[in-house]
């Protein structure tokens, strides 16, 4: 839809509805007036805004201890009744709230923009306490903050915005996702996400409850969370600060809070934005002259396939640039309008949300509609109850063939067209064997279809109870339902040689229940300079699935897709049920001390049905201490400090983080030629498997310099885990695995060891220049963490847990050495002279008898790599590999430029890692002149031979030596006696970079402008995100997340992230 | 009135927390059976033993590496468009070989499933199972185990021999056992099934004859081991003798009487197929029978697709067979012109384009009756031991370390297979006819690489002159006359010749850097 019919229609409905609401605020105030019959003077006065002075529209102002409200009108005035001696307590979304004693006559209150550090609420879980109150080590982020970068899901967002937080995009797929890791990787068990909290209710993270499915699409549950509607999210990061969530929170704990309702006249905003994204970056690959040339000069060298259309290079075209032809610059919408207000027994807060974004690949989309209503109700004065309520609904085309699209863009060669001139998609049509036939990535893209759809209720309700003043129960119950489907449906084509003779459709659906029953008690007292606050409570949840699917091949038309319309004697269906549950007991007691001395202390009991029933209860606990010391009396009158506190936490938490029933063999009916059915054992059992155990110190410093122009927060923690629980990989002679392999029983889940991080992480707020005109404000986070692996069983010190790509080990996690550190040969050049085979150890075959030299079969010649001989033996063999680097970075940061000038507002967002390694497993494919893909350019160098004496020998190893020594790339040799793809440094980059991710340009409209329009504010903005990056990596973006650890910085050919320029606007309306 | 509201409230609260009782942490599978409920009946232990007749277990060894490791290493087949079988022809593999990974990963999930079937009737199989009948279904699972052990013995020498996996937990890295002892349990689990299994099963199931005659065809291979100066133990051929002989003599089992019969789906679970693995249809990739992706056309396939990576038989091979000797040629592999009717014959019949394996080629869902058939999931039930073989076997046994034998037990069993071939039989056997006899009985069954292995262990340079003489090439036809394929792909490869090296297989790249115990030496098993 055109935007400005999208603004026009909200300017009519709006006016409309404001029409109606100033009806309803007068009837508020006139029930004020009715009921409060002793009040008898009126009060009247301005509220300004204290920075600029200009008024404020849509105060609220109340009498407190009375019913009387109202609000500012356009010129900011306000008229209220009340007596002298009464309280007007004033408040406004974004300023800090007031209290102002009625004296009489005109007021002119100053409400000033509120100051994030001192008067922020933070949830610290089942309830929230002033930051100054702190006791753990939270990191919270506002959602004006996180929306400035524009993210489709808002865990995109936290990228360097939160210290001690990695985050690393997964996925660039539409809605894909990202893996979070809180104060390192302290698990290696599936991934390291942390519990997300959103209004009290646990979202299942970006891999559950489906790890297989997620991790080829990357979908992404927390994709149907609006970023429009989140107030703040908090990180809680420490063990005194996650202990209270038990068994789930290891990992660190992300509660994102929606708006709510406040006590004010409606309030009505609009956010909305255009924007067009492009590939940011293209890999090299080499034009159908190139590939000719290569490929010509190959078949000499083989003696076959030559191929005549090549014959003469210098005739052919570009050919087709696959990369041109996968990827376009898409679109993307975003609509959200949200609606809220509320008097002092109801409030209210509902939005809706429209979201639309193609990929930058052909075959990928998504779309997300949602509603939220948030509200909440004093139905009596000792009851409350409320809800949190979203309904997302979300489209998504996946039909790029999962994650890895510029690998399958790489899997096509240039002399291939994407349509041929009569119509047909192009394809292979070269009959020889050694052309292995590759589909059409934009027809597959085009044709296939895999849709998904989900459905998803979150929702919370709860009751309070206020016994006394001082105790209160809550009762909560909290649920995530998700219901999805995936529609598949393949027709019969035909690119060139490769040909789908039967088309074949497929349907799925499924559905996760995941609820929370939970009831806690609160007291809170002060006596004195003593102040308590205690809970206790306790919970049980309850998470189920289930899910069918059905598939038929022959279907008579390829436009009559649903099953039904298949041929029945092909129909299959599966399906399965299941569900786990936990349950916990937990309390906490805060206590303050003359408002210097905190003391928090937590006990949780928890239990979960994943463990075997001896193991399954575990307890765990923290404590925390604070000191205010700007409170104590020798820093009153220091000047330079306005705020200072020291923190202190050390706790116990355990993950329970395991698939359940994996602690005992499972056996699974398969189909079988001897008696139709048999019992399959679909894993290992390990009845000893029981929780993991963390152990948490944290240290922390918060403070405020200069005036409040500096505050500061920094963390130095160590985290130790033991117990760690992993699904263990196994040497292949296990007969079990922790990926796929048909066959392979599930690896067992086994306490394998123990891993250590340590780390720190800053966070510097500047205010370099503030005054009316002109404010400049910088943000620099930093996060350094050590891994280390401390023990890891019984395996002694080989003990390891090995990754493979290609039948190699390229990762390997040992003790003393870091997470998924990569492993291989160092590479030494290529075999150039005959004087490197003497110089130079060769590989042995399996009976450590060296390799023979010779041009011929099994022999090593000259361009074959050389790798260095580490033990010294004289041979290469499996004992020269090497600790290549780590995949974790050294720092990750975030610098965060804000500047506003008058109207204008810019944003500058930087953020990056540093000291990373990446596999880049494109380039060992894309590299090696023996296979069938594009090449990238550089294999136009490989290496050449030519003869010392030209009518020599051209098999004596004396008369031969390669004209480009310096080159990387292997001879055009059909042998692989020599692996020249071993694993190797080669492969292995620097993945350091700094990105660009978002430059912002707004404009604020003038209020006094806007106000003749009913309009209170305006902002019109321009963004770029992920402008530009600089790197030495040469893949397409060395931001790779992963969500295993065993495999972090695997390089496959991710969805890379786009860069996306957007328009878009914020108006509030009064 | 309002605190009693609190009161009822708080009672309810009570009532719903004590509610969550203790039983809301036991969550049960609801999709699968767990082991501690399972092998409760005679029925249950079935079950679980018929799981180790195929499916999952054995596809990645049955998919991946038995007819490229048996037939393509060993010079009777040839694909020339795929570099790791070329690596296998040209005798040139290198650690990160596929076909040498899937048979490692194939044959060890094997045996990973043999060993937690054992573990699970000894633990929870209750007393009301009487002891013939659990120990019974131990022999099967045994039985299975020694045939995957067999394997990875003839390819690799000295493995790691497993028989708990639970013990991985504690102990993950492993040590090679040395050969002998790697024969030893084999022998082991052997004698034990044989022991245990019963004399007649329903079709499918292995019996004390299946057990027997892979007994006797291991004591053959361990005659050779570590023997020198073409001399065998005597001992082990003497042991070989007894086994293989009362199969033979004793079974009551007799030869199929027609070859080509073998390899139709009608004749599955024939008597003379000891030991058969039992594909079912429609079970997709991953678990089933996946030999029809080496099909010369995609017209004969279900769904009319797979045929990936056609098998060509070599020169060498085709040189091998007799006139006479139509019938095994004919169902082996076909050459330029052969007509095959029950190929698709409801779309005529197939009539061979080129020469092209035709064992385990077995047609459409049409032309078998099933109708859920797909190219990944032929029911052909193909057999790993035969009659025929256990004959053989017997054959050889009774030749032992002699140039030659006119022995009449060796003559007759020997000509038993001969005749039912339709050829003439043989008046004297030596250790090449033996040899070639095998060989031609058994192309494309994975069979002849491991009779070059077992020659290897006694007469190393007799086994590599067979190989490095071969006419390792591929050939056309054309009326009657077979031409070997002069260069390019197919034709004569400049490989460097075979050694004795060749006749072990490298150990998978990412198992050595795994388990870095494996690069050092073997240690004995038994103590």
């Amino acid at each position: 839809m055109n935007e400005n019919h999208v603004i026009r229609w909200i300017q009519r409905v709006t006016k409309n509805l404001l029409n109606k609401y100033a009806i309803l605020a007068v009837m508020l105030c006139s029930f004020g007036l009715a009921s409060a019959q002793d009040s008898n003077e009126i009060v009247t006065g301005t509220v300004l805004d204290q920075s600029n002075g200009e008024p404020l529209i849509g105060v609220s102002i109340l009498v407190k201890g009375s019913n009387q409200a109202t609000i500012t009108d356009l010129k900011g005035a306000f008229s209220i009744k009340a007596k002298v001696g009464q309280t007007l307590w004033v408040s406004y979304i974004g300023y800090a709230s007031q209290d102002i004693k009625v004296t009489g006559g005109n007021l002119t209150i100053h409400l000033k923009e509120s100051e994030k550090s001192l008067n922020e609420v933070v949830v610290i879980g089942y309830g929230s306490v002033p930051r100054k109150d702190l006791t753990g080590s939270i990191s919270s982020i506002s959602g004006n903050e996180l929306r400035k970068t524009q993210p489709a899901t808002f865990d995109q967002a936290l990228q360097g915005k939160v210290a001690g937080v990695v985050v690393q995009q997964v996925s660039g797929q539409p809605g894909g996702g990202v893996s979070i890791q809180i104060h390192g990787i302290s698990s290696i068990s599936s991934n390291n996400s942390p519990l997300y909290v959103i209004d009290g209710v646990i979202i299942p993270p970006p891999s559950d409850p489906d790890p297989d499915k997620s991790h080829i699409t990357g979908t992404n549950p927390l994709s149907a969370i609006n970023p429009s509607e989140i107030e703040s999210i908090d990180v809680l990061k420490d063990a005194s600060a996650t202990a209270i969530y038990g068994s789930q929170a290891t990992n660190g704990v992300i509660v994102i809070t929606t708006k709510r309702g406040s006590v004010s006249a409606p309030q009505i905003s609009y956010d909305g934005y255009i924007g067009y994204q492009q590939i940011p970056r293209k890999l090299p690959t080499v034009n159908l002259q190139q590939l000719a040339s290569i490929l010509n000069d190959r078949a000499l060298s083989w003696n076959f396939d030559a191929r005549p259309e090549f014959a003469n290079p210098k005739y052919l075209g570009a050919g087709t640039n696959w990369q041109n032809e996968l990827f376009r610059s898409a679109p993307q919408t975003n609509h959200s309008l949200t609606i809220s207000g509320g008097d002092k027994i109801t409030q209210y807060m509902f939005s809706l949300g429209y979201y639309d974004q193609q990929g930058i690949a052909l075959g990928s989309d998504f779309q997300r509609y949602s509603v939220r209503l948030n509200l909440d109700n004093k139905t009596t004065n000792w009851l409350k109850i409320g809800t949190s309520l979203q309904l997302a609904h979300v489209d998504e085309n996946v039909s790029t063939t999962g994650s890895s699209v510029i690998s399958t863009a790489l899997g096509i060669t240039p002399d291939i067209a994407v349509k041929n001139a009569d119509g047909t998609w192009g394809g292979i049509t070269n009959t020889a064997g050694w052309i292995t036939s590759v589909s059409n990535p934009v027809g597959l893209a085009t044709l296939n279809k895999d849709k998904k759809y989900r459905n998803q209720i979150i929702g919370n309700v709860y009751a309070e109870i206020q016994f006394c003043k001082d105790l209160s129960l809550r009762n909560e119950v909290t649920g995530n339902f998700d219901f999805n489907t995936e529609d598949r449906f393949n027709p019969v084509y035909a690119f060139g040689k490769m040909t789908n003779g039967i088309n074949s459709g497929s349907y799925s659906a499924g559905q996760n229940y995941y609820l929370v029953v939970r009831n806690y008690f609160t007291y809170n007292h002060a006596f004195g300079v003593h102040s308590i606050n205690v809970l206790a409570g306790h919970e049980a949840q309850l998470s189920t699935y289930a899910n069918v699917s059905a598939s038929r091949t022959n279907f008579p038309s390829n436009n009559i897709q649903s099953i039904s319309s298949g041929d029945p004697t092909t129909a299959k269906n599966g399906g399965n049920t299941g569900d786990n549950s936990s349950e916990g007991y937990f309390g906490r007691i805060n206590y303050n001390l003359m408002d210097k001395y905190l003391l928090t202390g937590n006990l949780r009991r928890d239990g979960s049905s994943n463990f075997p029933s001896d193991h399954q209860w575990v307890i765990g606990y923290s404590g925390a201490f604070a000191w205010k010391i700007k409170n104590e009396k020798f820093l009153e009158k220091v000047e330079v400090i306005n705020d200072l506190k020291l923190r202190l936490g050390y706790g116990q938490t355990n993950n329970q983080n395991i698939p359940g029933n994996t602690f005992v063999t499972q056996l699974q009916t398969v189909a079988n030629g001897l008696t139709g059915i048999a019992q399959n054992q679909v894993n290992l059992e390990n009845l000893g498997v029981k929780w993991e155990q963390m152990i948490n110190s944290n240290v922390g410093l918060d403070g405020t310099l200069f005036n409040w122009k500096i505050n500061f927060s920094i963390d130095v923690y160590d985290r130790n885990t033991h117990g760690l629980l992993l699904q263990v990989p196994f040497p292949l002679y296990s007969g079990t695995t922790a990926g796929y392999q048909p066959g392979a029983m599930s690896a067992p889940y086994v306490n394998i060891g123990s891993i250590s991080n340590k780390g720190f992480d800053i966070r510097v707020g500047t205010t370099n220049i503030s005054n009316k005109n002109f404010t400049w404000r910088t943000d620099f986070t930093i996060s350094h963490n050590e891994n280390k692996v401390l023990s890891l069983g019984r395996g002694g010190s080989s003990a390891n847990l090995s990754q493979t790509y290609g039948g190699y080990v390229f990762a390997k996690t040992m003790v003393g050495q870091p997470v998924g550190e990569f492993y291989g040969y160092v590479y030494d050049g290529v075999f150039a002279t005959a004087n490197d085979f003497k110089t130079h150890a060769l590989p042995v075959d399996q009976n450590g008898v060296k390799r023979p030299i010779s041009k011929l079969g099994g022999g090593i010649w000259y361009g074959d790599r050389m790798y260095k001989d580490l033990n010294g033996d004289g041979i290469i063999d499996t004992r020269d590999q090497t600790y290549l680097g780590s995949p974790i970075p050294l720092f990750q940061f975030g610098f965060n430029n804000s500047i506003t000038c008058k109207g204008f507002d810019l944003n500058i967002f930087f953020s990056g890692n540093y000291g990373n390694k990446i596999l880049n497993q494109l380039a060992i494919s894309q590299n090696n002149p023996t296979s069938n893909a594009t090449y990238f350019t550089s294999v136009l160098n490989y290496a050449r031979t030519a003869l010392i004496n030209p009518t020599g020998d051209a098999s004596n190893v004396n008369n031969v030596y390669v004209t480009n020594p310096t080159t990387t790339i292997v001879g055009l040799r059909n042998d692989q006696t020599n692996e020249n793809s071993r694993p190797s440094n080669l492969f292995i980059e620097d993945g350091s970079f700094i990105r660009c991710k978002t430059i912002a340009l707004g404009y604020t409209l003038p209020e006094k402008l806007l106000a003749k329009v009913n309009i209170r504010s305006l902002r019109v903005y321009v963004n770029v995100a992920n402008p530009f990056i600089i790197t030495k990596y040469t893949g397409m973006d060395p931001e790779i997340g992963s969500w295993n650890p065993l495999q972090a910085g695997w390089d496959n050919g991710y969805y890379p992230q786009s860069r996306v320029f957007t328009f878009g606007i914020n108006l509030k309306l009064n | 009135m309002k605190s009693i509201n609190k009161i009822i409230i708080l009672l309810l609260l009570l009532v719903a927390i004590a509610g969550c009782d203790t039983g809301f942490l036991d969550r049960p599978s609801q999709s699968t059976i767990s082991s501690n409920n399972f092998y409760q009946t005679t029925s249950d232990l079935r079950l679980a033993t018929a799981n180790l007749y195929g499916g999952s277990d054995w596809w990645q060894w049955h998919y991946g590496a038995f007819l490229p490791l048996g037939d393509i290493l060993s010079g009777n087949a040839y694909f020339p468009w795929f570099g790791d079988f070329v690596q296998l022809y040209t005798r040139t593999i290198t650690a990160q070989n596929s076909v040498m990974q899937s048979a490692w990963i194939g044959l060890y999930n094997v045996v990973a499933q043999c060993n937690t079937t054992i573990n699970g009737i000894n633990q929870y199989a209750p007393a009301s199972v009487s002891d013939k009948d659990k120990n019974a279904a131990i022999a099967e699972a045994r039985f299975i185990r020694a045939v995957a052990y067999y394997h990875l013995a003839m390819h690799w020498g000295a493995v790691p021999i497993i028989e708990d996996n639970s013990k991985l937990i504690n102990d993950p890295l492993l040590n090679r056992n040395i050969v002998t002892d790697v024969y030893k349990f084999i022998a082991n689990d052997l004698t034990f099934a044989a022991k245990n299994l019963p004399a007649t099963d329903v079709p499918g199931r292995v019996t004390t004859w299946s057990a027997q005659g892979m007994l006797g065809k291991a004591y053959l291979t361990m005659a050779g081991l570590g023997q020198t100066g073409g001399i065998r133990n005597q001992a082990y051929l003497d042991s070989a003798k007894f086994y293989a002989g009362n199969v033979c003599k004793n079974s009551g089992i007799a030869l199929h009487p027609s070859y080509s019969e073998l390899f139709k789906t009608q004749f599955n679970d024939v008597p003379e197929d000891l030991f058969a693995l039992q594909w079912a249809p429609a079970v997709g990739w991953g678990n089933g029978n996946m030999l029809l992706t080496y099909s010369p056309s995609n017209d004969i396939n279900p769904q009319k697709g797979g045929s990936w990576t056609s098998l060509a038989p070599t020169y060498d091979l085709y040189l091998l067979y007799s006139s006479k000797d139509s019938v095994r040629r004919k169902a082996s592999f076909m050459v330029t012109g052969d007509y095959y009717p029950e190929l698709n014959a409801a779309g005529g019949g197939y009539k061979a384009g080129g020469p092209a394996m035709k064992k385990h080629i077995i047609g459409n869902e049409k032309d078998n009756n099933a109708p859920t058939m797909e190219f990944t999931s032929s029911i052909e039930h193909d057999a790993l031991l035969r009659l025929a073989d256990v004959y053989l076997v017997y054959a050889e046994a009774i030749l032992g370390s002699n140039a030659t034998t006119t022995d009449a037990d060796a003559l007759l069993y020997f000509n038993k297979v001969r005749t039912r071939a339709g050829v003439d039989p043989a008046s004297t056997l030596n250790i090449d006819t033996i040899l070639n006899e095998r060989r031609i009985e058994f192309a494309f069954e994975g069979q002849y690489w491991m009779d070059l292995v077992r020659l290897s262990y006694w007469n190393p340079q007799k086994a590599i002159d067979i190989v490095n003489n071969q006419q390792r090439v591929t050939f056309s036809y054309a009326s009657g006359v077979a031409t070997p394929t002069a260069s390019g792909t197919g034709g004569p490869q400049s490989v460097l010749p075979a050694t004795i090296s060749s006749f072990t297989l490298p150990l998978p790249a990412s198992e050595l850097a795994a388990d870095p115990k494996l690069a050092d030496a073997p240690v004995p098993y038994f103590k």
